[in-house]
């Protein structure tokens, strides 16, 4: 069977103010199967906007480009599609939500409005038609009232509501898989409960496969059949998402592990990774993680370690995995 | 021993007017008669939502806003009373940290005059500000050499370190931190939360420590009080508070944190609806249109904040509430290998 997404090596490149470019994705690959969740998670910078960019063909025009790699959707290399193509598969058979539910939505226009422009541009129904669809989606994301919401503006809804809102706008078509890009980071922790539950809900009665990006681990490990993590453009550790939270083989994630204040723990001190990211222009030769591991041997200075497979679907980028044999825990 | 900060009946209301110069139409109750004390080398987090007024108490703390009724005792002195003169000069003993490490330094000054000038405007450290300028970098882990850098040149983790040192500048006694932490990617925050705790330890500072996340709240604070709609729901020692939330709204508030290990399951206590606007509250109990336990006596007395054993609680029934299975993980699992692989990080 093929996979419902299959990316590889996709490297995307920005161009520079002073002429030149650089990778912000650097031969990035991973495959989404249908009705599986997949989480990417990394910090600020690491590429995973990117990537979910590149997949949906919506980068800045003249600015980025896809340089290498393909993106494979149901078997179609979206590279071979027009544009007019495109826009028919994008909110239709792949939908997106975005982090800030305040600046996705047009405050010019009614939630009705936008929502039923979205249904009829993939589906062939009257506006009444569109309309009964639309509030049928609102009533499916737990909106109150959804026959008076529909005529609301987005200004009058709550930030949480607005999230709503875009997930039934992502959904209405039925996509087969939606991109949910940090969906509940602008939110309260309270409603980020809300709208967690709303998506595993939907994704039990849908079978939509979700590529869920986010810098929260808590998140991920609420929602994820799968995890890759991402550094500095490059995947550096991929398993089960059970697998990556009770044995960590990359150092970066062991790290970002360590790093989160337990609520369950008490800790003297949390484990901070020193230094900080590097920026896409200051890339070094060896693993790019190299300068802040603790593990650092001098092969990780000379060359770039590739993802090599620990068995089980678990792959790690570091010439030390598995660590454990280097460190003398496995006897 | 009297605290360093007692704060009374803090009240905060902001009139709302239709026009500029038009009749007072409503009023935000962003803070509505707030209570607490504060130790030196003490920490007291605020937690709670968008909306709750935690940022507002810090800000009426440090005289940064006019409070509309209140009053707040620092060092045996009532700040409300100061002349503006006075309360200018107080400052020196009380500093802020702002949450947005991009918008809280002046892009054009560098460094070493971001960090001079509060010395300047107290008259410290004359003939040796530079030193000193140097001395503060050191503090908070930067390189003297930034002293001529610009903020441009810093990311978002550096800024919020130049932050703490131009607060710590003046040698304050008393820091109000808010949401230092939250702009910052994770591995960034840990470095600037054991930052704040180092130097609590080593220079006696208090914190005031604003923020939503209270799971770093867990690791910084020693006291934790726990707002909604204005009001200080829930108030303990932080052990006490994270052993045994009492309050239903502390209990949802725990309960909604995702939690970085799939091995812990928990019952969740899922809110419904957002939070009611802090124009017209709710009667009662402010919580009582969001709360599952509510009964007919919430919407009618307004529940006091009862101090039970250094474990205040604003709820009629907390005594009867059961908290939900697993929110409080007596002893989590704790992963060896994990923990000896993360000791290898500093």
């Amino acid at each position: 069977m093929t996979a419902l997404l299959e990316v590889s090596g996709l490297r995307t490149c920005f161009k520079l103010e002073s002429g030149g470019e650089f990778a912000a994705v650097d031969g990035v690959s991973f495959s989404v199967d249908a009705g599986r969740t997949l989480g990417i998670v990394g910090e600020s910078g690491c590429g995973k906007s990117v990537t979910s960019l590149s997949v949906m063909g919506l980068l800045p025009k003249g600015q980025g480009r896809i340089a290498a790699g393909s993106i494979r959707f149901e078997g179609t290399d979206l590279a071979t599609l027009t544009p007019a193509e495109m826009r028919a598969l994008r909110g239709n058979r792949i939908a997106m939500i975005f982090q800030e539910p305040m600046t996705s939505l047009n405050p010019a226009f009614s939630i009705g409005d936008q929502l039923i422009e979205g249904i009829r541009c993939h589906r062939d129904l009257s506006h009444e038609q569109a309309r009964a669809h639309a509030i049928e989606m609102l009533r499916r994301v737990r909106i109150p009232s959804p026959e008076q919401r529909i005529d609301e503006y987005p200004h009058k809804l709550s930030g949480g509501m607005r999230q709503r809102v875009m997930i039934a706008m992502a959904l209405s078509c039925e996509p087969r898989l939606l991109i949910a890009d940090e969906p509940t980071t602008a939110l309260d922790v309270t409603i980020q409960a809300q709208v967690l539950d709303l998506m595993r809900t939907l994704r039990g009665e849908t079978g939509t496969a979700i590529i869920l990006i986010t810098h929260d681990l808590g998140v991920i490990a609420e929602l994820a059949d799968e995890v890759v993590v991402m550094y500095a453009g490059l995947i550096v550790e991929r398993a089960s998402v059970e697998r990556l939270f009770a044995f960590p083989q990359h150092p970066y994630t062991i790290g970002l592990l360590g790093s989160i204040p337990k609520l369950h723990l008490v800790q003297d001190r949390l484990h901070a990774i020193d230094g900080q990211v590097p920026t896409p222009m200051s890339v070094v030769p060896g693993c790019r993680f190299a300068p802040r591991c603790p593990f650092a041997i001098d092969r990780c200075l000379q060359a770039a370690p590739v993802l090599l497979d620990l068995g089980d679907g678990h792959q790690a980028a570091c010439w030390r995995a598995p660590l454990d044999a280097g460190l003398g825990l496995v006897r | 021993m009297s605290p360093l900060l007692r704060v009374e009946n803090l009240v905060k209301h902001f009139p709302i007017r239709r026009y500029l110069f038009g009749r007072q139409t409503a009023v935000v109750h962003a803070v509505d008669g707030l209570n607490f004390e504060l130790g030196a080398g003490e920490t007291m987090a605020l937690v709670g939502e968008s909306g709750c007024g935690k940022s507002t108490v810090g800000r009426l703390v440090l005289r940064l806003l006019d409070a509309t009724a209140g009053k707040v005792w620092f060092d045996g002195e009532d700040l409300m009373a100061l002349a503006p003169d006075r309360m200018r000069a107080k400052r020196r003993e009380l500093q802020m940290i702002f949450q947005d490490p991009y918008s809280s330094l002046n892009p054009r000054m560098t460094v070493a005059q971001t960090l001079t000038e509060p010395l300047v405007l107290h008259g410290l450290a004359s003939g040796r500000q530079r030193e000193r300028a140097a001395e503060l970098l050191d503090l908070v882990g930067l390189a003297p050499q930034y002293l001529q850098r610009y903020p441009h040149e810093f990311s978002g983790g550096q800024r919020q370190r130049i932050g703490i040192a131009r607060a710590l500048a003046v040698e304050p006694r008393l820091i109000v931190c808010d949401e230092p932490v939250s702009a910052l990617d994770v591995s960034i925050q840990a470095q600037v939360v054991n930052l704040l705790r180092d130097l609590q330890q080593r220079l006696g500072l208090a914190y005031i420590f604003i923020a939503h996340d209270l799971a770093v709240v867990k690791h910084i604070a020693s006291h934790v009080a726990v707002m909604y709609l204005g009001q200080i729901v829930e108030y303990a020692e932080k052990r006490s508070l994270f052993a045994e939330p009492r309050h239903p709204y502390t209990q949802a508030l725990l309960s909604a944190i995702p939690t970085p290990d799939p091995g812990i399951k928990r019952e969740r206590v899922l809110l419904h609806g957002d939070v009611p606007s802090p124009i017209d509250p709710p009667s009662g109990c402010r919580f009582r249109t969001r709360c599952p336990h509510v009964r007919e006596k919430c919407a009618q007395e307004v529940p006091d904040l009862k101090a039970l054993a250094g474990h205040s609680v604003a709820c009629h029934f907390w005594h009867e509430i059961v908290p939900p299975a697993g929110l409080v993980v007596a002893k989590a699992e704790v992963n060896e290998r994990l923990v000896r692989l993360q000791a290898a990080f500093r």
